[in-house]
């Protein structure tokens, strides 16, 4: 049976709970514990009846008191809770503070992404000049002096020895060639050059991410596989791809390669010119007259080689209309690309 | 390089319409589209019959014409001397737009209205006759649509050709191409040339100077020519590859040249001074006139036609006015030749001009068809000129150009391709594409000159798989080569700039990197070495730039024409300067101007040096350099006594930063304070620590204390901490200045700093004693140093 002393107790047990809770419910909590129909004080009272007379009283009397303080107090606590939500004023739909985040240019996120996909594959990344020797950037690339192929690229010409401003980063794959260990498995990502006029379709400069390999019996199938395995990559599943012939100095044969319209799934949009495809990159097998040139034998080694226009693939990816964007830097287009 | 659809079913069986057509060509190597030419010029244009004509009164040519125009009556004027009663005419009613946007509108001539408009060839873009009005024939159905009558509904076929295919640059080659794509022959056209009695050898003797430059001189003679009009079949072929009809003669040799890809030439045969062609090279100084009128002065770089003495045409480019053909003209000399590509690349290229021919010379002519096209001119020019062909070509073929014999083994296509096509297939699209082919086990192929880029086997290799497809070759999931790639150093440091810039809250640029030599100038130094282009696009990009703080100045520039005025910006980029080789180096750019972010807790605070210095000490710990010192330099571009540069130990500057000088700012028009700076790229790759080696974690307390000294203000704090970090030995852990304070609690002149200071020993926990003695011989130290007042300590 329960004495004062058990009283006692029980009121600084409920008052150290009290003081600990730190919900409305906890609370609630504790008044149904203590108070409620079945609560601890409640069944004390009820079981006074069976008491000795003269402990009844007194037993009593001081379970009714604790009683009363003890729903004072959780009244008094909830009363705080109340209150504290107003003093400390916090309101969390104000904003944060924060410095913000800059901006990575989306040329680089997109030759990031192309870098990445085929880093995955085993491409090593190499770079070059962007003022190069009319060496590299024609001649060993095929284009013979005073070749019609030349005045397929606008070509800015330099002071000095025989340069230019490289045309496109297949340079830096007759640099490696050159002296590389076969077999040779390469991107070249950068920054070219294009003598042409200013407009919202082209610039005087654009981004390449160029690639090849070379490596005894690859063929074009070998070239297709790649292309669908960075479309797929790069694209998201489910892209076909088509290709279509061409013409470059540096490969034979060359294709243009095609995929499927993104926006509508080749079922034709105002992207696609209602072709249903998108022409996003140019490859080749590599003509054996640029593996000559690096003293490769070319009936013992084949190769491929792919570039992409890195800008064009950003407009058709976000939706870009004008090329000039890219390079002037306004805040509030960078910031798109958060 | 155009041509109606219709053209290429006369000479292929092709089972596609015009588009499937344009598709298959396009799958097969030549971009090809489908327009409809004169659609747009011809709309409201219709077969009309002058159902009355009476003078305009008070007018000497104007004529009042009423016009059936098969569903009502319209009142017409009309101007044209050759009007009559009865005539079937072309009508242009109201509404239509004819060549070169004109628009027919209700008019009204001298007080008489007029609601249409009869035609002339040159409204119709047919020709440059406007001289009377195109009378059609007498069953023309009237109402019917004219573009329907002229037969000019045809599709074109639109080609956009890569320089290897000028095989493609005639009816033929399309044909050809489109026979074999559709499994069919190619139709040549036919005709039967009668020549007279008399040798074209008398009237004319060909020699050539220059073998090299023309492989190949042939010459017809025809006699007794009656210049016209072509017939209308001609026009019409003409109109549709997009060339203007001029005369039976002209009109001709151009429409051979679009049926056989060969280009002709016509020359008064009359007006020649001596009866005889010699090739040669230009004098230098040597005066031409083309036929456009235009004087050039040659040099030997052009290669000249002359009649022994004078030029009679720039090779391959362009004929010489004197012996043009014109109305008066009675006897022709009619050339074919070939010429050698680079020869007219140069020599078009000298006298500034591109034509029909010389695009074909370059591209790659077939000196095999010069026979074949000079007999099909001939064969025109005297059924439709009324011309006497003399017996015999005149060919002086100096150096024989014979097909090339190319060995092909069937396994090195599929290998080369990774296909399997069967060698009788090989054989078939070879053969259809009109190439020897003889089965010796391999294939020994021979070219036809009509390819000049097919010399090596993996052209044919190509030529098979166009034909055969590239929907053909499977696609193989293998990974050769390599299989893994090691990341370079120098991508993990430009994405671990990218990465720190941006939290800061910097913006990535990309430049040009094309500068304007004269702002380049204000940035860099006058005199400064600049890197030139030869052939700018525009002057104010005619340099390459030496630093990128020239592009982030053009980026905040354009930026605050933007009113973005607040602006921090990185740029990775290259700096170009002039040398042999020309030197490249990458740089890291930074900038910044306006105001901080603010929000409703932060003010906005201007953005000062150390905003920039801050950003610097961030980038150069997240990108595991040592922090750089700034020591004092003038350098342009930035202001006296903000120019800095910075310093890693002894190394030269890896780079600098300051206050842009607000002169340059200007020039700029930027109007409010820009703080740059510089790094060196490679610098930072090589001070880049990337071993790692972990420290054990302290195992004794640390004792922090707290300094305030005063010393005179031009003191620098950088000095006093390294003082403090020399004094404080081993057991100073650390030293951070935490507050700077000029004015009232201070004397003039002087400044107080209170530096954070924090003792530990790796031995064990230091008493209060050593504290307090080490920190005191810091302030004794400093006393001595800086003559510093020590507030607290």
């Amino acid at each position: 049976m329960p004495g004062l002393k058990d009283i006692d107790k029980i009121k600084a047990q409920a008052l150290a709970a009290i003081a600990s809770a730190s919900t409305q419910d906890d609370l609630n909590n504790i008044s149904i514990k203590y108070l409620g129909r079945k609560g601890v004080i409640t069944s004390i009272l009820k079981s006074l009846k069976d008491l000795p007379i003269e402990q009844r009283k007194s037993v009593g009397a001081a379970a009714n008191k604790i009683k009363v303080e003890i729903d004072q107090e959780i009244k008094s606590a909830l009363n705080k809770f109340k209150i504290s939500r107003v003093k400390a004023g916090i309101d969390p739909t104000l904003p944060g503070i924060a410095r913000r985040l800059g901006a990575i240019h989306p040329i680089t996120q997109v030759i990031d992404d192309m870098c990445r996909s085929f880093h995955g594959m085993g491409f090593a990344i190499e770079r070059g000049p962007e003022v190069e020797t009319d060496y590299y950037n024609f001649e060993a690339l095929n284009f013979p002096p005073d070749h019609p192929a030349r005045d397929m690229q606008d070509t800015f010409y330099v002071e000095g020895n025989d340069l230019v401003l490289r045309t496109h980063t297949t340079p830096v794959q007759a640099r490696v060639l050159e002296k590389c260990k076969l077999p040779v498995k390469v991107i070249t990502p950068g920054k070219t050059y294009r003598n042409e006029e200013i407009s919202t379709r082209s610039y005087c400069v654009f981004h390449q991410v160029d690639g090849f390999l070379v490596d005894e019996g690859v063929t074009m199938a070998d070239l297709k596989g790649v292309l669908v395995a960075f479309c797929r990559d790069f694209f998201g599943e489910g892209m076909s791809l088509r290709f279509r012939p061409s013409y470059f100095p540096f490969t034979e044969p060359s294709v243009e390669v095609d995929i499927s319209c993104f926006l509508c799934r080749g079922k034709g949009c105002q992207l696609c010119k209602y072709s249903g495809w998108l022409e996003i990159l140019g490859a080749g097998m590599i003509d054996p007259n640029v593996l000559k040139m690096a003293d490769i034998d070319s009936e013992k080694y084949t190769g491929y080689a792919f570039g992409i226009g890195v800008e064009r693939i950003a407009m058709l990816k976000y939706g870009i209309n004008d090329i000039r964007l890219f390079y002037e830097n306004d805040i509030r287009f960078i910031r798109q690309f958060i | 390089m155009q041509v109606p659809y219709s053209w290429i079913k006369e000479l292929a069986d092709i089972p596609w319409s015009a588009e499937e057509l344009a598709e298959r060509l396009t799958l097969s190597g030549a971009e090809a589209e489908v327009e409809e030419l004169f659609e747009a010029g011809f709309e409201n244009v219709c077969v009309g019959h002058i159902i009355e004509l009476e003078p305009v009164e008070g007018s000497d040519h104007l004529k009042k014409a009423v016009v059936d125009s098969g569903d009502e009556h319209l009142q017409v004027i009309c101007g044209a001397p050759n009007a009559a009663k009865g005539q079937k005419i072309v009508l242009a009613k109201v509404g239509a737009t004819l060549k070169e946007g004109f628009k027919i509108k209700k008019a009204k001539l001298r007080g008489v209205e007029s609601y249409g408009m009869i035609c002339s060839e040159m409204e119709l873009g047919m020709s440059e006759d406007h001289s009377g009005i195109i009378v059609l024939e007498d069953d023309a159905e009237i109402g019917k649509p004219a573009l329907d009558y002229f037969g000019l509904d045809d599709p074109v076929i639109k080609l956009d050709l890569t320089p290897n295919r000028p095989d493609m640059l005639s009816a033929i080659g399309v044909a050809r191409d489109s026979a074999c794509l559709a499994g069919t022959k190619l139709k040549r056209p036919e005709f039967k040339l009668e020549e007279s009695a008399e040798k074209a050898s008398d009237y004319i003797n060909i020699s050539i100077d220059d073998p090299d430059a023309c492989p190949r001189y042939a010459a017809r003679i025809i006699r007794n020519i009656k210049i016209g009009p072509s017939p209308w079949w001609i026009k019409r072929k003409l109109l549709l590859c997009g060339i203007r009809p001029i005369s039976n003669i002209v009109d001709i040799t151009n429409l051979v040249m679009m049926e056989y890809g060969h280009p002709l030439h016509a020359f008064d045969y009359d007006l020649f001074k001596n009866k005889e062609i010699l090739v040669r090279r230009a004098h230098e100084g040597e005066k031409f006139t083309t036929l456009d009128s235009k004087e050039h002065e040659l040099d030997p770089r052009v290669l000249l036609i002359t009649d022994g003495e004078k030029g009679v045409a720039a090779a391959g480019v362009m004929g010489g006015l004197d012996t043009e053909v014109t109305e008066k003209t009675r006897n022709i000399l009619l050339e074919s030749a070939y010429f050698d590509s680079i020869t007219i690349r140069k020599s078009r290229q000298k006298l500034g001009m591109t034509s029909e021919s010389s695009i074909r010379f370059e591209k790659g002519a077939d000196p095999n068809v010069v026979p074949a096209a000079i007999d099909r001119a001939a064969y025109l020019m005297q059924k439709y000129a009324g011309g006497e062909v003399l017996s015999g070509i005149v060919d002086c073929y100096p150096k024989r150009m014979d097909p090339i014999r190319i060995t092909l083994r069937p396994e090195r296509v599929n290998s080369f391709l990774g296909t399997e096509i069967s060698k009788d297939r090989i054989v078939k699209i070879l053969t259809d594409l009109e190439y020897g082919v003889e089965d010796k086990g391999t294939l020994e192929v021979l070219a036809p000159t009509h390819a000049p880029d097919v010399t090596r086997e993996v052209d044919l290799i190509e030529e098979i798989i166009r034909i055969e497809g590239y929907d053909s070759i499977p696609f193989v999931e293998r990974n050769s080569g390599p299989l893994v790639a090691v990341t370079r150093k120098d991508d993990e440091l430009r994405s671990e700039i990218r990465r720190v810039m941006t939290s800061q809250g910097f913006d990535e640029a990309y430049s040009s990197g094309l500068a304007d030599t004269d702002l380049l100038a204000k940035v860099m130094g006058n005199g400064q070495p600049q890197l030139k282009i030869l052939n700018p696009i525009a002057e104010d990009l005619s340099v390459m730039q030496s630093s990128v703080i020239y592009s982030l100045l053009k980026s905040v520039s354009h930026n605050i024409s933007r009113r973005n005025v607040n602006l921090c910006l990185f740029e990775l980029g290259r700096g170009f300067l002039p040398g042999d080789p020309p030197q490249e180096n990458e740089q890291l750019g930074l900038i910044i101007t306006g105001a901080s972010d603010s929000d409703w807790f932060t003010k906005p605070r201007n953005f000062n040096f150390y905003d920039l210095k801050g950003a610097i000490d961030v980038l150069v710990t997240g990108c595991r350099n040592p922090v750089p010192e700034f020591k004092y330099a003038d350098r342009i571009p930035y202001m006296n006594g903000m120019s800095f540069d910075l310093k890693f130990e002894d190394r030269p500057a890896a780079g600098h930063a300051g206050m842009i000088d607000p002169e340059i700012a200007k020039a700029f028009d930027i109007k409010q304070p820009v703080f740059a700076a510089l790094l060196d790229f490679e610098t930072m790759l090589n001070m880049r620590n990337d071993d790692i080696q972990f420290r054990n974690l302290p195992r004794f307390p640390a004792s922090p204390k707290d300094m305030a000294i005063v010393v005179d203000d031009d003191i620098q704090a950088g000095d006093i901490m390294k003082e403090i970090i020399k004094a404080g030995g081993k057991l100073l852990e650390e030293v951070k200045l935490f507050d700077l304070y000029r004015g009232k609690q201070v004397p003039e002149g002087k400044k107080s700093l209170a530096f954070a200071m924090v003792y530990r020993s790796d031995k064990g926990s230091l008493k209060s004693k050593e504290v307090i003695k080490l920190h005191s011989n810091i302030a004794e130290h400093l006393k001595k140093c800086f003559n510093a007042e020590i507030r607290e300590s």
